[in-house]
């Protein structure tokens, strides 16, 4: 999984860095920069279809589209896999607190059961089995 | 007299006075050994069938095997993740996170229409083939020698950062910069900028050499005059001459 993405990025770089290289060319453009500058179109071109290609290889990539979020205000993603990591865990021992509850409260009920319905409680406990 | 009477009345239908006490008359209870086990099942031919002493009972749902009960942290082996985000600090900035990545990211995507969403909400045109441009086509990219004019000049010009040198080690080791291009990895505003910045390290230099000549400089007549000095010459002097 790490290669197709990997070779993606690099990709991007190499497009984002020829623009970047174009910026500068056009910024205080000079009659001999002319042919570098068509050179540097056509490798946008290039890089286009190089980006193209890889398309295929990380068809089996899903991104969460909260992260896009992050993103666009300009936010460090990485934030959203801690605010994603925090609320699981939060959840977590959240459910497990619950489970622990009813536990607790099982077995109290079935001591409280005992005491007051004796009877009725060794002929529930032989339907259920050792519960 | 008369409420003697509707007291009469009363008493015929109070509950006190039935026969069965308090229950229900409509439901015969012939059940009284406490092993009452009901199913009851409506539908076109609705039937009630003992089977056992508990009403409602049903069967307990099957325990799963995974449940919240456990460290799922731990179970899907994200700990490693967990304690890289929650030890340290995120900086909060995109920036921090594409550190290579020139311009001014951290402002907010839709101020200059640069934002993933828009890409979602109005996909561009695709799936046509992406041929190199002809000469023709390439003659519209001809451009006029000169400056950008000043509006165009600083729009998503990359503030100082601390990273450039790291930066600049690195396309050096690429190599993919081109000649003469080199001047504008630091600051993508133009050539002269760097060229400023070589001639002030350059002066830079000098003033340092100049000034550590004049210490040297400094320090021997120190030693002619001192009393101690016994006309020989430090080590580094030495090494010097």
């Amino acid at each position: 999984m790490a290669a197709p993405l990997g070779n993606l990025e690099s990709q991007l770089e190499l497009f984002i860095e020829n623009v970047r290289q174009i910026r500068i060319i056009v910024s205080d453009f000079q009659p001999q920069g002319q042919n570098v500058l068509n050179q540097k179109i056509q490798g946008l071109v290039t890089g286009l279809q190089e980006i193209d290609k890889l398309k295929s290889q990380v068809q089996d990539i899903h991104v969460p589209l909260e992260v896009f979020d992050y993103i666009d205000q300009g936010k460090n993603p990485q934030l959203y896999t801690k605010d994603c990591i925090d609320k699981a865990l939060t959840k977590n021992e959240e459910v497990k607190g619950k489970i622990d509850a009813y536990r607790k409260f099982k077995g109290n009920m079935l001591s409280e059961l005992n005491r007051t319905f004796p009877n009725e409680l060794a002929k529930y406990r032989a339907i259920r089995g050792d519960e | 007299m008369m409420s003697d009477q509707f007291r009469g009345k009363v008493e015929q239908y109070s509950p006190k006075s039935s026969p069965r006490g308090a229950r229900s008359p409509v439901v015969s209870r012939q059940d009284s050994t406490g092993t009452l086990k009901t199913t009851i099942s409506l539908g076109k031919n609705p039937s009630i069938v003992h089977s056992g002493p508990f009403y409602l009972m049903k069967e307990p749902p099957g325990e799963s095997e995974l449940t919240g009960a456990r460290n799922l942290m731990a179970y899907y082996g994200l700990e490693h993740s967990y304690s890289k985000f929650s030890g340290k600090k995120l900086k909060e900035q995109l920036s921090s996170f594409l550190p290579n990545l020139p311009g001014v990211i951290d402002t907010p995507g839709d101020q200059d229409n640069s934002s993933l969403r828009s890409l979602i909400d109005k996909p561009p045109i695709g799936g046509k083939e992406l041929l190199p441009l002809t000469s023709l086509q390439l003659s519209g990219f001809r451009l006029h020698p000169g400056p950008l004019p000043e509006q165009y000049r600083y729009i998503n010009q990359a503030p100082q950062k601390k990273h450039h040198k790291k930066n600049k080690h690195k396309n050096k080791n690429k190599g993919e910069t081109p000649t003469g291009l080199e001047s504008t990895i630091i600051d993508i505003g133009g050539a002269d900028t760097h060229e400023k910045k070589h001639k002030k390290q350059k002066r830079h230099d000098e003033e340092k050499e100049a000034r550590k000549k004049r210490k040297k400089e400094k320090k021997r007549k120190k030693q002619k005059h001192s009393p101690e000095h016994s006309g020989g010459l430090t080590p580094s002097q030495h090494s010097n001459s």
